[in-house]
């Protein structure tokens, strides 16, 4: 049977702007050719072909324009105390000051939106300078896009104590909408930070965010960065979050998957220099009918590098994870230690598990392990602890929320691993 | 206490019998040991009446103060005073042995429509039994099982006993790789919690740890059957002269 099926462009799942914004021009004008040059994804390639896209392709998204902001919205539950003064708000994309607070940072230190320094020297000389994904239209998109975003930058030796709080709220819009968040950071030499970036769905509507994240760490600057998925449950989610690491710099984040239809998460971490450390880590709790794919990559370009992933997924109902660690060496790039684990724990019988460890490695001084398991809560653990009087649901529970507790517990924020432990509750208890 | 009737069970879906008509009484206040060579059935007897789902009962009763538990899920007997030491405790990372206690323990409080216990009120109830086996309280705070030599597991399956408190506890091959230190903490353990309330079943393959528990009982078990019943002096003739050569005379 032949079925040759004709190349699609976004443009028919989203309504571009008509006029791009006013900032940043030639990057849009960049990305608008890109995106009249690349096909929309389908399964015949090869980096798409598990994840099932029906629910961007069987809308047309609309873009949200600016000014629209519901300034009168209530996000108080949704504050972390920890950055009760270090918080930047953005609803359906667009900036809101009056539930946005930035006070008492150290000297020289920025936290605000793009426009507002859409002129800063280090803003203009950063932004779009390290996501290059191949073949792709989610960046282009983003980058003809976004009316608005964050901008940190953290100078030379300073240390930002409290975390700062990234904020993206999706309301309750009717019809299918489109939110190109975007976030850089820079770090300068030796200066330190905690970002937590949160995407919120406050209704269960249909919408369509694709966040680009490009943090940029100069020799010896360290940043934990967590990122908290809570979409409503039919959005979906296209992530391209790339780090590039100079000497000495750390990364360690932690992205946390529990909402969307479609989630689809491509971090990226480059090594563009000798010994760097850094960490890839996830939790996702996904049912019903919740796709949640990762396609990362750990890119090792120079020598003496410790790179470590533990990717942990349970799956409910007949949702469907998919993984693909990729770890790159390479060639000269000697005496890296490399760890990737994706751990999946099947609790019904009907989820779905694709996973696949991808390694190339052109260095021969190197340690890279990865391993991969699919699973199921064992019969003996659970009778053992109903054996002691525990119902054997509360006994599943218990053991669902064990395999998950590993990673929240790396959590480097008291009240987002509170969170994160009632989202971990909720969802096993969700019957 | 507990009464059991020709009982007769088989691993799920499966044909062999493992049981062949099992009849054993226990009275509250009784020690009782079971012995019996290897594949005798003595730990399946004590999976089935601690209502492990891989067995199935095929033929007759099991009764717990009258009332018919055979058909009962493991919880619900947990919740009537039924214990289990396992022979291999299960490791469980991630929860530790305080989690698991408390909400045991609270579990069957509410089924009994007895009292509750807080946070702070339980950990003094823990603490309270430690000495028991003669372990610190970092011991509470562990993932149950998890990174445990033999005998600490071992040791736990009796802490777990000594907090729960049950009024009837089976207790499968404790004695099983203990070193002679471990397994006087441990035959301790269960001598200070024996009462003339609860009674206790061990299983086990050796005379060793008689020495320490003294059963008022003892059985022996040989393809899936209680072939014969006695005291003490049982135990030692077996020590004295082994399974095979009660097999040919019992034949």
């Amino acid at each position: 049977m032949s079925n040759v099926s004709k190349k699609e462009f976004i443009h028919t799942y989203v309504q571009l702007p008509s006029v791009f914004p006013e900032n940043f021009k030639e990057l849009r004008l960049q990305a608008k050719i890109s995106l009249d040059n690349t096909a929309f994804p389908t399964k015949k390639d090869e980096e798409w072909r598990f994840t099932d896209l029906k629910s961007i392709t069987a809308n047309k998204f609309e873009s949200v324009k600016s000014g629209m902001l519901q300034a009168s919205l209530e996000l108080d539950e949704y504050h972390l105390p920890e950055a009760r003064h270090s918080r930047l708000v953005f609803i359906d994309g667009n900036f809101s000051p009056a539930h946005s607070v930035v006070e008492g940072m150290p000297d020289g230190v920025i936290v605000g939106n793009l426009n507002k320094f859409s002129k800063h020297e280090k803003l203009r000389s950063h932004l779009g300078t390290i996501t290059n994904y191949e073949e792709d239209v989610f960046v282009p998109l983003n980058d003809v896009n976004f009316q608005d975003g964050t901008f940190i930058y953290v100078p030379k030796e300073t240390f930002i104590e409290q975390p700062i709080h990234i904020l993206n709220v999706f309301t309750d819009l009717e019809n299918p909408y489109y939110v190109t968040p975007r976030v850089l950071f820079v770090g300068e030499m030796y200066s330190k930070a905690t970002i937590i970036e949160e995407h919120i769905g406050l209704s269960n509507n249909i919408y369509l965010n694709i966040p680009v994240n490009e943090f940029r760490l100069y020799r010896g600057a360290h940043v934990h960065h967590a990122r908290i998925q809570r979409d409503s449950k039919n959005a979906s989610h296209i992530s391209r979050p790339v780090a590039m690491l100079d000497a000495h710099a750390e990364y360690h984040s932690y992205t946390i998957c529990l909402g969307a239809k479609l989630f689809r998460n491509e971090p990226r971490v480059i090594q563009n220099a000798e010994e760097v450390d850094f960490t890839v880590d996830g939790l996702v709790l996904i049912d019903g009918e919740q796709i949640a794919d990762t396609h990362s990559i750990m890119d090792h370009r120079f020598s003496h590098g410790n790179s470590h992933q533990l990717h942990k997924v349970v799956v409910n109902d007949q949702a469907h994870s998919i993984f693909n660690g990729k770890i790159f060496v390479a060639k000269d790039a000697q005496k890296i230690d490399s760890f990737q684990e994706n751990r999946n724990l099947l609790i019904s019988d009907t989820g779905k598990v694709n996973t696949k460890p991808q390694l190339e490695i052109f260095a021969d001084d190197v340690r890279c392990s990865h391993g991969a398991t699919i699973g199921q809560l064992q019969d003996e653990e659970v009778f053992y602890l109903q054996s002691r009087g525990l119902t054997e649901q509360k006994s599943r529970e218990l053991l669902v929320y064990a395999f998950a507790l590993e990673s929240v517990e790396s959590m480097a924020v008291k009240s987002v691993e509170e969170l994160l432990l009632k989202e971990v509750i909720a969802y096993t208890n969700r019957d | 206490m507990l009464e059991i009737r020709n009982l007769h069970a088989v691993v799920e879906g499966e044909e062999l019998k493992i049981l062949k008509g099992v009849n054993l009484t226990v009275n509250k206040g009784e020690i009782h040991a079971i012995m019996g060579p290897n594949g005798s059935g003595k730990s399946t007897l004590s999976k089935v009446v601690s209502g492990h789902p891989e067995y199935e009962v095929t033929e007759g009763t099991i009764l717990f103060d009258g009332k018919d538990i055979t058909e009962m899920d493991a919880d619900e007997r947990a919740h009537l005073g039924l214990f289990l030491a396992f022979q291999y405790p299960v490791e469980v990372p991630g929860i530790t042995n305080k989690t698991l206690l408390r909400e045991a323990y609270n579990t069957i409080a509410r089924a009994n429509e007895r009292e509750e216990l807080d946070p702070l009120e339980f950990e003094d109830y823990l603490v309270s039994k430690l000495d028991i086996i003669d372990m610190k309280d970092e011991f509470l705070n562990r993932s149950i099982n998890t990174g445990f030599s033999g005998g600490e597991k071992k040791k736990n399956e009796i802490f777990q006993m000594a907090v729960l408190n049950p009024r009837l506890s089976f207790l499968d091959e404790t004695d099983s790789g203990l070193d002679i230190d471990a397994l006087k903490v441990v035959s301790g353990g269960v001598n200070k919690i024996s009462s003339p309330e609860n009674a206790i079943v061990m299983i086990t393959h050796y005379q060793r740890l008689l020495n320490y528990i003294k059963p008022d009982f003892v059985h022996v078990m040989m393809n899936g059957k209680i072939v014969k019943s006695g005291d003490i002096s049982l135990a030692e003739e077996l020590e004295a002269n082994g399974y095979d050569h009660m097999q040919k005379e019992l034949a």
